[in-house]
């Protein structure tokens, strides 16, 4: 191999560089809280005694997780103007974002509801909880830990997914390295800084996501 | 467990390292004409998502100005071609991990690019120009104060406005091709879009009542067959190309098939 390393052309441009890692966090960081919120509401409408409501979040979900995320974006961005919905390239991914890890959150704690042993609720009613508290204690706490690794899997994902959000001209850190590549074309540097920066910020999720979990559910000392 | 993490997190990161450096074979490393026609066929990167220069057609084959100049290229190699679809920020890095033999992608011949390869003689004129509705009153690049402008990136518009986007306060934003910056400009999320010179037909075809024009020309350009530098056998070859296809009327009926404008004087170097 004849390729000289030139990473002093590379570090000029850090300070965009981390200004890209910065809205992949911000953006995957909302996409989380709002997407679990979202996979939450869909878990229940999937659990729920109304046949409307189970159709309909089956049917996101079906239509969702069968369907490319980078379709979902560029639907977000070019296709919601036609019927009057503008968004800013940003908004557009955090969006479009949502919708993807909602899907996929929905399905994952489902799971975790279906994992709640009956006599568990059963117990719960016994004891004479209000409807939130059995929801909140008996049924949510003890879903999410079930499936909390899942969870943080699918998060991590959804992170390393807004990599195409590029294409609707959202300035990330794919985005931004691109562009730099455009302009010195030192495409193997900046794209090892950019691998370093996703790796970088998958295990800062990871950690937060232990101290999560710790936080949570150190009362089972599981 | 967790004293070894650092470790395991090392070894993980000299795997991405090891494959992206380790010699998966290259796939066009000819150097020369000869190489490339005993391999049996000649590998050219085509921009598919700009309208008139290329566009994937309904065959599923690349169509345009530059694919039809890539034929040509086959034609007088006498092998096929085999098209690899490139944009404006990867067309570089394409050529020079040898993914391609040439570049025939609206390629705007630029001392700067003339650092990291080399170019053919000009095979097309065109232009970096700023394209909106009539009803955009833009006349210079100070009245795109606070418009979004949306252009392909790395392409020529994006290099020149760059600089001026804080003085201006332009709204600059990138696609990752020109498809989607169009497609921005007809949802109405752009406000101007960088562009060519004969772009705004297409626009105009596709989404009529607005009367896209050309509002500023940046830059007069001339495409180039881009290829790694230190290729004298193949630049030699190319320059005879463009040389032989522009004095027999064949690079006129491109032109005229595809840009309905007969062939301009092309500069030579």
């Amino acid at each position: 191999m004849d390729y000289v390393f030139q990473f002093g052309v590379v570090w000029r441009e850090i300070d965009a560089l981390l200004l890209g890692a910065w809205l992949t966090l911000r953006l995957s960081a909302l996409a989380m809280a709002l997407g679990l919120i979202v996979g939450v509401a869909g878990a229940l409408a999937r659990a729920s005694r109304y046949r409307a409501a189970r159709a309909l979040a089956r049917a996101y979900v079906e239509a969702i997780r069968n369907t490319p995320f980078l379709v979902q974006v560029l639907l977000v961005y070019l296709g919601l103007p036609t019927i009057g919905i503008r968004l800013t390239p940003d908004q557009a991914a955090l969006l479009a974002m949502v919708i993807n890890l909602g899907a996929y959150t929905t399905e994952i704690v489902r799971a975790g509801i279906k994992a709640v042993p009956p006599g568990q609720i059963q117990a719960g009613i016994a004891l004479g909880l209000s409807r939130w508290q059995l929801f909140r204690f008996v049924v949510c706490l003890p879903a999410l830990r079930a499936v909390f690794p899942a969870l943080g899997s699918q998060f991590i994902l959804v992170m390393l997914a807004s990599s195409v959000v590029s294409v609707i001209s959202a300035e990330e850190l794919t985005a931004v390295a691109d562009t730099i590549v455009a302009r010195n074309f030192r495409s193997f540097e900046v794209y090892l800084i950019v691998t370093g920066l996703y790796l970088a910020m998958c295990l800062a999720f990871q950690a937060t996501f232990a101290a999560i979990h710790r936080a949570l559910f150190a009362r089972w000392s599981g | 467990m967790r004293a070894r993490r650092p470790t395991v997190l090392l070894i993980a990161f000299s795997i991405v390292l090891g494959l992206s450096t380790s010699s998966f074979a290259p796939s066009a490393s000819a150097q020369t004409v000869d190489e490339i026609i005993k391999r049996g066929k000649v590998i050219v990167g085509v921009n598919t998502t700009t309208p008139i220069f290329g566009l994937v057609g309904t065959d599923g084959q690349p169509e345009g100005y530059d694919p039809d100049v890539a034929r040509l290229v086959g034609k007088y190699l006498g092998v096929p071609v085999e098209f690899v679809p490139v944009t404006g920020a990867n067309r570089l890095p394409f050529l020079l991990t040898n993914r391609v033999d040439m570049v025939i992608a609206l390629f705007g011949i630029t001392p700067e690019r003339a650092l990291q390869i080399w170019f053919s003689m000009p095979y097309a004129t065109e232009a970096a120009t700023l394209v909106a509705p009539a009803s955009r009153n833009v006349k210079t690049v100070d009245d795109l104060a606070g418009l979004r402008v949306g252009v392909p990136r790395g392409a020529m518009q994006d290099l020149l406005l760059t600089p001026q986007v804080a003085a201006k306060k332009i709204n600059l934003m990138r696609f990752d091709d020109e498809a989607t910056a169009l497609q921005a400009l007809i949802s109405g999320q752009i406000d101007v879009v960088g562009t060519g010179l004969l772009v705004n037909r297409t626009l105009n075809r596709n989404d009529p009542g607005k009367n896209y024009e050309v509002k500023i020309v940046l830059r007069p350009l001339h495409f180039g067959i881009g290829i790694r530098r230190g290729q004298i056998d193949l630049l030699q070859w190319l320059n005879t190309f463009v040389y032989t296809i522009k004095n027999n009327g064949e690079l006129d009926a491109i032109s005229r098939k595809w840009r309905q404008l007969p062939l301009e004087t092309l500069p030579v170097f």
